[in-house]
């Protein structure tokens, strides 16, 4: 009979790891969106606390990804889609990472004009970013929904689960 | 200013976007090329084609891996090595039948 996998398979850490720095960075970038609008540190710091966390974050979904991908690569039909999140994913990963070395050199105060241009860059980064990951995640469910990457399916009469 | 900052911009956004591995789909088939990558932690190789397409092969259970007609470990794959491949397509995805070194 069908036995029921493990839970803690090493496919499954990717999604465990990737939904905080999604929502992390997103809100991150919607900070410093915002920081156009309202001045000072009320929501440049937190945003900048956001984005850190969130690209750490970022790092450690790349890494779990890359397990991961071992692992489904040889169940699912169309592994175009993989290599396709796969990239874009480090594309994504490199963009913040370069908002972050950025909004760290700006919170050391450059001259006048250099606060305004590295916050202009800092921003398109994040925009940029942000629609990458919008891009990677829609790839992501795409693996999950249309070709059960890393999933289980249960026999048709579920008799393991009884 | 604002010219030279977009420009920089779209520089870099090129950068990133060539930097990823692009691999490609064939036909269930044999094909001769040099192994250009090779991951052992996921038992994966990468090989190029004299055609230039990069097939990305993912060693299954049912993989052969041989050399002068003995079977060989994983291990003994290397970047460079002219290798053949009996490959199978099923969907877009293409499983490795038989890998054979060449050299």
């Amino acid at each position: 009979m069908e036995q029921i996998p493990d839970f803690w398979r090493t496919e499954v850490l990717h999604p465990l790891f990737v939904h905080f720095p999604i929502a992390l960075l997103l809100m991150a970038t919607v900070f410093k969106i915002a920081t156009l609008w309202v001045k000072g540190k009320f929501l440049d710091l937190p945003g900048t606390i956001l984005l850190v966390i969130g690209t750490l974050g970022g790092w450690l979904a790349i890494y779990t990804g890359d397990l991961a991908d071992g692992a489904v690569s040889r169940t699912i039909c169309d592994p175009t889609v993989l290599k396709a999140h796969e990239n874009n994913g480090y594309i994504m990963i490199w963009l913040f990472t370069a908002a972050v070395i950025i909004d760290i050199f700006y919170q050391f105060n450059f001259s006048k004009f250099k606060v305004y241009l590295a916050k202009g860059v800092l921003i398109l980064l994040m925009i940029t970013g942000s629609g990458y990951l919008a891009y990677v995640g829609h790839l992501g469910a795409r693996l999950v929904y249309q070709q059960a990457a890393g999933v289980y399916i249960p026999t048709t009469n579920c008799a393991e689960f009884n | 200013m604002k010219f030279k900052l977009a420009t920089a911009f779209l520089v870099i956004a090129f950068l990133f976007t060539a930097c990823g591995e692009k691999t490609d789909v064939v036909d269930s088939g044999t094909y001769r090329g040099t192994v250009d990558k090779v991951e052992p932690s996921k038992t994966e190789i990468y090989v190029k084609t004299s055609d230039n397409k990069t097939l990305e092969l993912y060693f299954t259970e049912n993989t052969t891996l041989t050399r002068n007609g003995e079977t060989v470990e994983f291990s003994n794959l290397e970047e460079g090595q002219q290798v053949e491949v009996d490959v199978e397509k099923s969907g877009k995805r293409l499983d490795p039948i038989a890998v054979r070194i060449l050299n």
